[in-house]
């Protein structure tokens, strides 16, 4: 019996074991750091003056309102257009499935080194983008430079890598929705467009909710766009919490104070996640 | 009625293609700058058709990175990691999905919330931690940190719930021991779930930049994010190399994902369980 | 339960095959038999084969010594360093690369970081290099890095577009009469007279600044940001701005892309921007050629410089002395200083390497112009520019402040906008 007890925790052992140790005491380690603050090596203890000067950081607040700006425009439409081109994908009747499947896949497998270059010179001034939009006769549009557009682009580009990766997840989802639901559907007349709606989005919302956890995660957290498509500018506008934190640590050396706005994404993605399982009233 | 089908049949491949196409083209376009000279990236109109520098391209940039080795570099700790990771996450994903012990919803809330830690703050001490073993600069130094990958503990759990209890119990009634039921019973069904979970993993670790960047210090250890970003000297970039660098390195996965994707898609089931 | 074994087991083995197989250390290198040392350093790009090339150099005399360099991209090497150091100066090489604008950084910030290379009396060899390098490797009053290259600014114009408008760089004296020049230019080309990553980047108003012998900073480390010349400096860019004469390209790869394609007239860059040129602009050989920066009054000083990096030695490692040796012996020796300049295009910071063959030969590229004894003579005039260890944050609000000018703020109240959001990160005064 005793025996019997103990089997789980062989199972969960090495994970737990693991984890401990690196990523345990990290996570610890920064916590503790987060009361520190100063330069370099001059750290000294200044307990909760860090998360006092850090209400009172313009940056900081600008940067937080531009990550909840992409958040919030950007996560919905990832999430509905990747909804879309699942139950595109997922239809019977499709040849080529497999292909289009890769297709879309395909943008999530790329490194930040890769994606960074090209979409860097694709989106300049005189990049391919906006060599295709002036021979359509439009005005080329200051892709990298204009505090909207900036923020545009970044959307795009986080929309291009990471659609595919969510379609994935809805497109396993979508396999366990009975078909014979949507046949039911038809027989009553109801077209495509309300079958997805009625049907599809109720039937995903488990998955729903875990893509969105996810990229409100990644969102929060988000780093590589702005780090190597904008540089957080013009004016600090595309400048995101995490890109702060980075700045913060690794290139202004005050590890403290990085360390507690590391903390602050840590809370505010606790607070978010809480939020997003009230409001779909999902247990759990 | 039939017009309306087929209309409709055209602008959804419509549709698709166009998708694939803006999908597509980036990696296109790198493809293309692999071939041509430095300089035709920036060419107008834009350099659109492939050029005859692709083997100089290669040659030049396995001068500057070594293409064998940095390939072999990054093909051994991603496979190496996926086999481990996949193991250990599913083996603590088997025990939060059917086991009820104590400790289980704690250790599982902490996994889950370890994944809201942005990565940049525990570079730091992982490093330091990494330099008092002495392992600085070695394969296990990027392997080890994420084997227990939150993200996978929960894909894999996710999957394992809809695992009927009954087949275990009524093996365990047959005298099967615990870790036959876990290896020979749950293990062979979850193939699908453990093909989804594996290419996660592996692009995770592919993909992988600052923590090898800081924790690698030989080129010989280079993996290819690392190395593909020596190219980027202050003054001097040869995008002929680099594009040629990024085809490269990006084929490896497309072939890991193409060997599994048939998989994947069912495996993906997970959360959606009835 | 044997099982639960076999698996722990098999994933011990699994490890401990891991770490079989490591690679070389990565650390300090070792003091192997025989006194043999080996020095290791992090570097980037071409300045890796240079360094090993002043290895070959040194080791007629040392054959004892030998150096792995690894080659780290630019921006990561910082990365790298940044982490080696906060982790309490572990991990790192015997000698490392370092920017020029990020030495008083990083020597400030980590004080115990660095080996204090006037300890080891680099003093001496003081007066061997101009004064404002000499400036930009001290901190405190000790030398922490050694001088290596330089970056002497120049305006790299396009000859035939020069020509095709009629106006001869010779003429051009002021800033004035560059702005007529460019104004003369975009009639009859079409062409913009310069490049600028208008709302990311600040590299002309920086060598502006320069030369009129301010910057971010000034020499106390007060913030210089609202003084008449940075105003001066922002406004002389926005009258070029209004005469539609700057083109606006995105980062690095805009500049790159807007100097192979001919679609401005000059490029005002260090001297290193040669590099890229020849590189990506092959098909334009003979159509290049190099004129200072115009001063902003007639005689006034036409010097300035941007960019250049020092070599740095971290404290703390087994090979400190042999690390010094082979740096100051790099630093000091024309000949191995004139290898990293032809071979890899790097301006030297040594007063004696001017006297070399190089520095008076005309170039092919370039229409057969004498362009490095252009440079050469500008380095003796090149005021400091006083970065500190805020460098960073003083980039960061420039540049704001340029974009804010670029956006329709006055570039008076622009910069005293940014001075004043310097102070508050930094806590220095502002300068009246």
């Amino acid at each position: 019996m005793k025996q019997k007890a103990l089997i789980p925790y062989m199972f969960v052992g090495p994970a737990v074991i693991l984890f401990s140790i690196f990523m345990a005491y990290p996570i610890i380690y920064s916590l503790i750091l987060s009361f520190q603050s100063g330069q370099g090596s001059n750290l000294e203890f200044t307990g909760f003056d860090n998360f006092q000067r850090l209400m009172s950081d313009a940056i900081f607040i600008t940067a937080l309102k531009n990550t909840f700006i992409l958040l919030i425009v950007q996560v919905p439409i990832m999430i509905f257009l990747a909804l879309i081109i699942a139950s595109l994908l997922n239809s019977a009747l499709l040849k080529f499935k497999g292909l289009f499947r890769v297709s879309f896949f395909l943008p999530a497998v790329t490194s930040l080194v890769a994606y960074s270059i090209i979409f860097s010179i694709m989106l300049m001034n005189d990049g391919v983008i906006n060599q295709v939009i002036s021979a359509v006769g439009l005005d080329r549009i200051p892709w990298l430079s204009d505090p909207f557009w900036a923020k545009a682009s970044l959307v795009i580009a986080m929309t291009w890598r990471w659609v595919g990766y969510n379609m994935v997840i809805f497109l396993a989802g979508l396999q366990n929705i009975p078909e014979e639901l949507y046949e039911a559907a038809s027989m009553d007349g109801a077209s495509r467009i309300k079958q997805f709606f009625h049907i599809t989005i109720p039937s995903l919302k488990p998955v729903i909710l875990f893509t969105t956890i996810l990229s409100t995660i990644g969102t929060l957290q988000l780093f590589d766009e702005p780090f190597v498509l904008t540089n957080g500018g013009p004016s600090d506008a595309t400048l995101t919490i995490g890109m702060y934190l980075y700045q913060t640590g690794f290139r202004f050396y005050d590890f403290g104070y990085a360390s507690t706005i590391a903390y602050v994404i840590v809370i505010l993605i606790a607070v978010m996640t809480f939020i997003q399982f009230k409001v779909t009233g999902d247990q759990e | 009625m039939k017009k309306n089908k087929t209309m409709k049949k055209i602008m959804l491949y419509v549709a698709l293609v166009i998708g694939t196409l803006v999908s597509l083209f980036p990696f296109y376009w790198a493809a293309i700058g692999a071939t041509n000279t430095s300089g035709s990236m920036f060419t107008q109109p834009p350099t659109l058709l492939p050029g005859s520098m692709l083997m100089e391209n290669i040659r030049n940039l396995n001068e500057s990175i070594g293409i064998g080795r940095v390939m072999f570099n990054s093909l051994f700790t991603a496979t190496v990691y996926t086999v481990l990771a996949l193991f250990i996450c599913t083996m603590a994903a088997y025990a939060f999905a059917k086991f009820n012990f104590k400790g289980r919803n704690t250790i599982f809330t902490i996994f889950l919330l370890s994944m809201m830690v942005p990565y940049h703050a525990t570079i730091i001490p992982l490093f330091k931690m990494m330099a008092a073993l002495n392992w600085l600069n070695t394969y296990q130094a990027i392997i080890l940190p994420n084997l227990a990958y939150p993200f996978a503990i929960f894909l894999m759990r996710q999957n394992l719930l809809a695992f009927p209890t009954s087949l275990i119990e009524a093996a365990r009634i047959d005298g099967a021991g615990e870790w036959k039921i876990f290896f020979r019973i749950v293990l062979p069904s979850m193939k699908p779930a453990l093909a989804a979970t594996a290419i996660f993993l592996f692009l995770y670790q592919w993909n992988s930049f600052l923590w090898p960047l800081v924790a690698l210090s030989t080129t010989d250890m280079y993996t290819f994010p690392v190395a593909l970003s020596t190219l980027f000297g202050l003054s001097r970039i040869d995008y002929g190399q680099v594009m040629a660098g990024v085809t490269i390195a990006t084929i490896p996965i497309i072939i890991f994902f193409l060997l599994l994707q048939r998989q994947f898609i069912s495996g993906m089931l997970g959360s959606a369980v009835k | 339960m044997k099982n639960w074994w076999k698996a722990t087991g098999l994933a011990a083995a699994g490890a401990m095959m891991l770490a079989g197989c490591s690679g070389t250390d990565g650390g300090s290198g070792s003091g192997g038999e025989d006194g043999e040392t080996t020095l290791t350093a992090w570097a980037w790009n071409v300045n890796v084969g240079a360094l090993e090339d002043a290895m070959a150099l040194y080791q007629e005399e040392n054959p004892d010594v030998k150096i792995e360099v690894e080659d780290i991209g630019r921006l990561d090497v910082y990365d790298k360093l940044s982490t080696g150091l906060a982790a309490g100066g572990v991990g790192l090489p015997d000698i490392v690369l370092v920017e020029d604008d990020r030495i008083g950084g990083y020597a400030q910030a980590f004080p115990d970081g660095f080996l204090n290379l006037s300890e080891k009396g680099f003093e001496d060899n003081a007066d061997q290099f101009p004064s404002f390098k000499q400036d930009l490797a001290t901190v405190n009053d000790s030398f922490y890095a050694m001088p290596f290259d330089a970056g002497p600014g120049g305006m790299f114009y396009r000859r035939s577009i020069f020509e095709e408008a009629s106006v001869n760089p010779e003429d051009i004296e002021t800033w004035d009469d560059f702005l007529e020049a460019g104004k003369k230019i975009k009639e009859a080309t079409g062409v913009a007279a310069m490049p600028l990553d208008k709302f990311n980047d600040d590299p002309t108003f920086r060598m502006m600044l320069n030369q009129l012998g301010t910057y971010y900073f000034d020499e106390n480390g007060n913030i210089d940001l609202t003084s008449p010349e940075a105003v001066m400096a922002m406004e002389k860019q926005m009258a070029f701005e209004e005469a539609d004469l700057i083109k606006e390209v995105d980062g690095w790869n805009g500049t790159v892309s807007a100097t192979i394609d001919g679609s401005v007239a000059t490029i005002p860059f260090g001297a290193w921007y040669y590099g890229t040129i020849i590189d990506q602009a092959k098909d334009t050989s003979g159509d290049w050629g190099v004129f200072l920066l115009p001063a902003f009054e007639e005689g006034g000083n036409r010097a300035s410089n941007l960019g250049g990096s020092s070599w740095m030695i971290p404290s703390g490692g087994d090979n400190e002395d042999a690390a010094y040796d082979f740096l100051e012996f790099f630093s000091t020796s024309p000949e191995a200083q004139v290898i990293a300049m032809e071979d890899y295009g790097l301006f030297p910071s040594l007063n004696a390497a001017y006297e070399e063959e190089v520095f008076t030969s005309e170039d092919e590229f370039f229409g057969g112009q004498k362009i490095w004894e252009l440079f050469a003579d500008e380095m003796a005039d090149v005021e400091t520019p006083y970065y500190t260890e805020d460098y960073a944050l003083g980039l960061d609000e420039a540049i704001k402040a340029q974009a804010d000018s670029f956006n329709g703020t006055d570039p008076a109240e622009a910069l005293k906008a940014a001075a004043e959001r310097l102070a508050e990160r930094t806590d220095r005064e502002i300068n009246n």
